[in-house]
Order: structure tokens, then C-alpha cells, then sequence
């Protein structure tokens, strides 16, 4: 027996290595766009995330303290204090006055300005900065230092997108407005799509097969063609834009796959349970609602999950047939791409709030998983 | 639970509308150097509680600063103005009005669509009377008055834009520091910005950032340059003619002013990272390198927006600042600014749409976003004291002082062109293809759709 099933093959060990490494693959985006999300915009734009978690040989530009705080020390004048204020921790190990010669000298050792004065700066960014003649200017001269410096990582981003005041409301009402959008369009779509689903699959009419073909020949049809028409329909049957359109739109551009989804998933459902409720008098409604539902389930929720996942992420068709120009009816995904700007590139932002917006796909995902694998498979496995 | 949510919907909008209705003003009337009066004025117009929806591509702080403008007309009208924005406005504004849910206002980020829309006969003409009011009251206003102009379909030209919020880009960024640090000074011509250039490579520097990377609209950073050159080497009339095309991108002249900025963009000495980063580097990071330690860069030639995507923390007047990107002493044509700007434009006719419009003609609507951050107008009536810094001032100055004011040509070609083929294309150069060959194929796609 231990010789023909369940024994491990010789090569488990490849197909384990295989999936982890499949694994990480798929997972390495998304762990970027996380170690990102908590990293501020400059250092994004200067190192990449995966050195983000080590200690950094930066070159930075920084200043004394403005001139304001100088002391007269016998015949000097002379400003003291930290280069790094209040974030300490780098370690400087050269340093230069001029953005020409930024590692002449040593931490430690003395260097020179321009106009003669001279600094002195410790590698822990304490320095003393001292000249014959006073300071001037608004701000302390610049100092260029070579330091290492720990991990920084920030929640600012998150604070921002979340609880900023100027977003918060904002943010408030989208989550809620997609909401509003999401949940009849997932629950619509599957409503109708499996009364035609149970039609298509197991009751007798003629022109059957050319229905079904003509639902799968739906299924290559883009979206994008059918917006201006759509709305200008909208529009024109005094829907206009709103709620009850993008619903309806949701609806239309998700039957075509639910149908064809479902009604394999039924098709592959044993006949003599069906024919045997028929013989006992069943009705079709009966057989729909007792026998055919409740086995379709997985199909059901699996669908559920991409419709959901779907409408959640979506923009073109909310920008289209929701958002109108008073901006109420605004969704996660518009809001988002507010935040961005109006020249977009603000990295931070889009990466802390993918994962902010996919907090919520991410719980119906894993509450509903279960059933994905096996809608997955509907129709495909008898 | 659907109930529920209704509920807490409506909540959220109304907590949201009792916000907005609250309508907090930046600066109190009757405060400082603002011409109130012009505020006062418009309260003889009342259209209390009448919707005023206006849609632009502002996004973000730049979405905060309109409303902030839009709060004082809805204030002293009573209407209820209502702003959205969006960064793909381009195809919005077409979708809705095609279908027929228009705002009743809506900011075109360049004349070049608002021309298209007028023909297809989706604007309102604004009436003589604001043609009259620009030529008066802009500096250079007849030019603004033939920008915002366009036929009808039938053909008939009328004032359809109404410019407002205008951005400068003959302009140089630099670190005041690094060049008192190197000892360089601000070229007043065009013959020292090259020599200057020539010194910093000498010094062992790099003189410039450049970067095109745009995402889908890489390549327009360098059509500012090549506009900019063709500024500075041919006269205006010849801008004029190669962006209506009556001359051919083809022409010799057109090349060479391709050529000049590839004297720039194509030498690997000249340029951070070397010329093959020009058309990689993204817009909005290539700045970054005038701040850096030690500076990959002196020099950046960009719109008088670019400060929004300075490091966190640099103060623009101090920590940078810029020169105007200067012209040819030899050549004697005058200082030509090359610019761009936002027009107004009514895409569902009402009252209201109108009172904003009329709005727009009082200076203070244009001293609340100027006292604020990222704005210029070329309006003559308003009090300069009021632009928030020096900076602003600054170029403020250089919009009224300009000899030769010129529209970003690439924002005036046919969209196959303007946003098309020519960012391409320059990207092709970039890349180091000729520029005859650059513009052949830039010619080509013109001639295409004529």
C-alpha cells in the first residue's frame, strides 16, 4: 500500500523550493510597496527600499545653528550645538564646509570655511563653530557630512492619509461611498446571474446554445466601448449619474463572466438529483432555490470575491458613471488618486494607501477563501 | 444592514455639506492690502443656493488653494460651489459632455482641447464684453484674448477661455549656495549660461539636471526646451508659424533650435547621469539633484511649479532660487518668455457659470491665490505687494515685463502632435537620433491628420 499512494516522491524537495520561490516572487512587490509605505518621500527618492532596514552611508547637507545663538568666548564668536538637533544616532566620519570639498576633513579634526571662520565637529554631530567676527545671516553655514545612519522608518504616512483633517473626511466618505458601490454591485450581478445560469444550464428551450455562445462572445467585449453610449442612455432615461448607474453598469459589465461561471459550475451538478426532484413533482423555482443554490455555493462566493475585488478597485467606471461634479459620490480609488496631486509622484502616499485600500478586500478575502479554490475549479473537474 | 449604511451615508454627507456650508475664509474681509471693494461688488450679485459645479485638473494642496478662491465668490453670491478635480481630466471633461453631464465650469489645463470642445460645440462663447475686459486689463492681452479664441462649428470665432492662473517657464533653478560656494554668478545671456556651463564642466562639476520621464507624457520637459530655443534664435513671428505649421518641423530652423537644446541635453559632461538619463530620469525627481551633497547638478530648467517637488524642507528664495533663462545678446530679440496657463471656460451654461466668470474679472480673486502659494496672473489691476514671497514676485515680474509672451507651442499643436509625436519624438533625441530625423517623423504624423 505505502507503495502506491500518498508516498512522498523523491523530488518533493524541488517542488518545495519551487513554491517558495514562487512564493517570494509574487510576495516582492507587495513588501516593497510595505517597506515603503512607512519610509518618507526623500528617502524614497534617494535609496531603495530594500536598503531600508540597514544602517546608510549618507552624504548629507546640514547647518549649524543660526547665528542667533552665538556666544562671545574670549575674543570669539562662537556657536555650539548638535548638527543633528534632535535625531541623534548617525556616526559622521568625514565632514567638509563647501559643497565643492564635502570629505576634506576627519571628524575631529578642524576645518575651515570660506571666510576663514573654522568648525570643529565630533563624529557624533556635536560641533563648535567659531570666527573672529560675528556671525551673520538668518541661518548657520552649511556643513556637508559623511555619516552613517540607523534605519529610520516613519507612520507619518499613514497618519496622513488616515487622520490628516484635511483627508479625513474625506477619506471617511469614500470608504463609505464604495461601499455603497460595491455591495449591490456584487450581490445584483450574482442574483441575476444564477436564475440565467440554472436556465441556461439545465432547462429546455430552444436557441440555448446560441444564448450561451452569445454570453461567451460577451466576455471578450471591453468595457471601454460601451462608457459614452452607456451614460449618454443613462442620461437620457433621467438615471444620469449616480448610485443606481454605476450599480446597473457593475451589473452589465459583471454578467457576462458570472453567467458563464455559474452555469458550468451547475452543468457539472450530478442530473439524477434534478431529474429525481422533477419525478417528485418539483417545481423549477423549487429545484432553483432547495437543490441548485445551496450546491453551487463555492461558485457563488467565488464569484462574489472577484466581483467584489473588481468594483472595489475600480475607478474608470466610477469616474464615469458615479462621480459627478459636485464631487459628493467620490470612492477610495478616486480619493487616492487626489491625494497623489496634481502632478502625481508622491510614492509615499500611493504605496500606504494601496495598503490602506486593501485592508477590507483583504478580509473578505481570507473570510471567503475557502470557497475560492473550489469555484476556481467550477465546471472545469467532473 | 443596507439600511445601515444608507444611514451612515447620509450622515457623512451631511456632516460633509454642514463643513463646506461653514465656508471658512483664508483672509478676513476687509483685512490688509486686498481690493475689498471688488469683493463688496460682488454682493450685488445674488444666486443664493444656486449649484455652481466646476471641474479642473487641480489635485491635492493645489485643490485646497482653488477652494479657497471659490469660497469667497460662493460667500458673497450665496451660490453653492462645488470643485472637483482630476488627474485625467483630459478624457473626463470629453466623456461627460459628450454624454451630457457637463460641470457648468470646467479648467482646461491648455488651449489646445478647449479649442477642440468649442468645435465640436460643447462651451459657451463669454461675450464680447470679457474679450474687451482681457485686452484691457492683461498685460499683453490681445494675446490672451487670440488664445482663448476659437471657431464654433460653424466656423464663427469667439472668446470661449478666460485665462486664469498662469505659470512662467523660462526659468533656471539653482542653489544660490553651491554657486556663492563655487564662485559662479547669474549669466545675463545666452552666450554666458553656455560658457558658464562650459566653466562647471571645467571645475569638475555637472552644470545640469534634465529629466523628461513623465510617465505617459514623457518627453514634454524637453518641447519646453526646443520652444524656449526657438524663442531665443528665431522672432516670434516664426514661433507663431511653426506652431500652426504654415512652416514644417522639417525646416532648418526648427532643427537647429532642436540642435540647441541637444548642445545642452546631449553631451554626457553636460548633463547628471549622462545624456542616455535625460529621457529616463523622471520630471519630478531630476531637481532633486541641485540639493544633493556633493550637488550632481548647478542648473535646472523648469515652469515656475517645479518648487512643489523640491526636497522636504527647502525654502525657495534661499535654498534655491532662480534666474531667468536668459536670451542671445547677438541676436537682439528681446526677452521672450515662454508660459502656459489655465482657462476658464462654461461647458453648461447658467447664471452662476456666468457670476463665476464675472467673478474672475475682480482682483480678488487673483490677490487670495497670489497672498497663498503657486500663483501668477498676468491681470494688471492686482496689488504685487500682495504675491506671498519674493519668489512669486519675482516671476510675477518677469510675466509683465516679458517683451515677447509666447503659449507653450507644444499645448497649441493638434493633440496628435503637441501631446504625441513631438514628446516622442524628443525622446528619440534624446536618445541621440539626428533631429532631421526627429522632425521628419514629427512632420510626418502632422501631415497625417490634416
Amino acid at each position: 500500500m505505502e507503495n502506491i499512494a500518498g508516498t512522498k516522491s523523491s523530488l518533493s524537495w524541488a517542488v518545495h523550493i519551487s513554491v517558495a520561490a514562487l512564493v517570494l516572487i509574487w510576495l516582492f512587490p507587495t513588501v516593497g510597496l510595505f517597506v515603503s509605505s512607512f519610509r518618507t518621500a526623500d528617502q524614497i527618492a534617494t535609496s531603495g527600499w530594500w536598503k531600508a532596514a540597514f544602517p546608510s552611508e549618507q552624504n548629507l547637507t546640514l547647518r549649524t545653528d543660526p547665528p542667533s545663538t552665538q556666544v562671545q568666548k574670549g575674543g570669539q564668536w562662537v556657536i555650539e550645538g548638535n548638527l543633528f538637533g534632535d535625531k541623534r544616532g548617525a556616526t559622521i566620519s568625514v565632514y567638509g564646509t563647501s559643497s565643492r570639498e564635502i570629505s576634506t576633513y576627519k571628524a575631529g579634526e578642524t576645518g575651515k570655511f570660506r571666510n576663514g571662520a573654522t568648525i570643529t565637529v565630533q563624529p557624533n554631530g556635536d560641533y563648535v563653530a567659531s570666527s573672529d567676527t560675528k556671525w551673520k545671516g538668518g541661518r548657520g553655514p552649511r556643513v556637508f557630512v559623511t555619516a552613517v545612519t540607523p534605519p529610520e522608518f516613519t507612520l507619518r504616512n499613514y497618519q496622513m492619509v488616515l487622520f490628516d483633517p484635511a483627508n479625513r473626511e474625506g477619506m471617511a466618505r469614500a470608504f463609505f461611498n464604495t461601499l455603497t458601490v460595491t455591495i449591490p454591485a456584487t450581490v445584483i450581478p450574482i442574483l441575476v446571474a444564477a436564475f440565467a445560469a440554472y436556465a441556461l444550464a439545465w432547462m429546455d428551450f430552444p436557441g440555448r446554445a446560441l444564448l450561451v455562445a452569445a454570453v461567451v462572445g460577451l466576455l471578450v467585449v471591453p468595457l471601454q466601448l460601451a462608457l459614452i453610449p452607456l451614460l449618454s442612455l443613462h442620461n437620457d432615461i433621467g438615471i444620469g449619474k449616480g448610485y443606481l448607474g454605476v450599480w446597473l453598469a457593475h451589473t452589465g459589465f459583471g454578467l457576462p463572466l458570472a453567467i458563464y461561471l455559474l452555469r458550468n459550475y451547475m452543468v457539472g451538478l450530478p442530473r439524477d438529483i434534478i431529474e429525481n426532484a422533477r419525478v417528485d413533482g418539483a417545481t423549477e423555482f423549487q429545484i432553483f432555490t432547495k437543490i441548485i443554490l445551496p450546491l453551487s455555493f463555492p461558485a457563488l462566493a467565488s464569484f462574489a470575491i472577484f466581483q467584489f475585488l473588481w468594483t472595489w478597485n475600480d475607478l474608470l467606471v466610477a469616474l464615469v458613471f458615479l462621480i459627478d461634479s459636485t464631487g459628493e459620490t467620490t470612492v477610495m480609488t478616486k480619493q487616492i488618486v487626489e491625494l497623489l496631486g496634481t502632478r502625481g509622484g508622491n510614492w509615499e502616499i500611493l504605496a500606504t494607501s494601496a495598503f490602506v485600500s486593501i485592508a477590507v478586500p483583504l478580509m473578505v478575502f481570507f473570510a471567503m477563501q475557502k470557497y475560492l479554490v473550489r469555484g476556481l475549479l467550477a465546471g472545469s473537474v467532473k | 444592514m443596507k439600511n445601515m449604511l444608507y444611514a451612515g451615508v447620509a450622515a457623512v454627507a451631511l456632516s460633509a455639506s454642514a463643513a463646506s456650508a461653514a465656508g471658512h475664509l483664508v483672509f478676513t474681509p476687509g483685512e490688509g492690502d486686498f481690493n475689498w471693494a471688488s469683493y463688496e461688488a460682488l454682493k450685488k450679485t445674488q444666486i443664493k443656493g444656486e449649484q455652481v459645479t466646476v471641474f479642473g485638473p487641480w489635485l491635492g494642496p493645489d485643490q485646497k488653494l482653488v477652494e479657497s478662491v471659490l469660497a469667497y465668490f460662493a460667500e458673497a453670491t450665496g451660490a453653492d460651489v462645488k470643485y472637483t478635480g482630476s488627474d485625467s481630466f483630459e478624457q473626463q471633461i470629453v466623456i461627460d459632455a459628450e454624454a451630457g453631464s457637463a460641470p457648468n465650469v470646467a479648467v482646461f489645463p491648455q488651449p489646445g482641447l478647449a479649442a477642440d470642445m468649442a468645435k465640436r460645440g460643447f462651451l459657451s462663447p463669454l461675450g464680447q464684453d470679457t474679450a474687451n475686459w482681457v485686452r484691457d486689463n492683461y498685460a499683453a492681452g490681445q494675446s490672451w484674448v487670440d488664445l482663448g479664441s476659437y471657431a464654433n462649428p460653424q466656423g464663427k470665432k469667439d472668446l470661449y477661455g478666460f485665462f486664469f492662473k498662469v505659470d512662467v517657464k523660462s526659468l533656471v533653478w539653482y542653489s544660490p549656495e553651491n554657486f556663492a560656494d563655487a564662485g559662479y554668478e547669474i549669466p545675463k545671456t545666452m552666450e554666458d549660461l553656455k560658457s558658464l556651463t562650459e566653466q562647471i564642466v571645467a571645475d569638475g562639476g555637472t552644470p545640469w539636471c534634465i529629466g523628461l520621464g513623465s510617465g505617459g507624457a514623457t518627453g514634454w520637459p524637453a518641447t519646453d526646451w526646443v520652444e524656449d530655443m526657438m524663442l531665443r534664435t528665431q522672432p516670434p513671428e516664426v514661433y507663431d508659424q511653426w506652431v500652426t505649421n504654415e512652416i514644417p518641423f522639417t525646416d532648418p530652423r526648427v532643427v537647429d533650435a532642436i540642435d540647441e537644446f541637444g548642445w545642452f541635453a546631449r553631451n554626457d559632461k553636460y548633463v547628471a547621469g549622462g545624456s542616455a538619463a535625460v529621457a529616463s530620469t523622471d520630471f519630478r525627481d531630476s531637481p532633486k539633484g541641485l540639493f544633493t551633497s556633493p550637488p550632481q547638478c548647478y542648473m535646472h530648467r523648469q515652469a515656475s511649479f517645479i518648487p512643489a517637488f523640491f526636497p522636504e524642507g527647502t525654502v525657495v528664495g534661499q535654498d534655491a532660487d532662480f534666474f531667468y533663462f536668459p536670451s542671445y545678446a547677438d541676436k537682439n530679440l528681446g526677452n521672450p518668455v515662454l508660459g502656459a496657463g489655465t482657462l476658464f471656460a462654461i461647458t453648461n451654461d447658467s447664471p452662476g457659470a456666468r457670476a463665476l466668470i464675472e467673478f474672475l474679472k475682480s482682483p480678488i480673486a487673483h490677490e487670495v491665490w497670489m497672498a497663498q502659494q503657486g500663483f501668477l496672473t498676468p491681470f494688471k489691476g492686482v496689488n504685487t505687494s500682495l504675491y506671498a514671497n519674493d519668489t512669486l514676485r519675482g516671476l510675477g515680474d518677469i510675466l509683465l515685463g516679458a517683451t515677447t509672451f509666447r503659449f507653450d507651442g507644444s499645448d497649441l499643436m493638434p493633440g496628435a502632435v503637441g501631446a504625441g509625436s513631438f514628446w516622442t519624438g524628443m525622446v528619440d533625441y534624446a536618445g541621440g537620433k539626428p533631429a532631421e530625423a526627429v522632425a521628419a517623423e514629427i512632420q510626418a504624423s502632422w501631415d497625417a491628420i490634416k
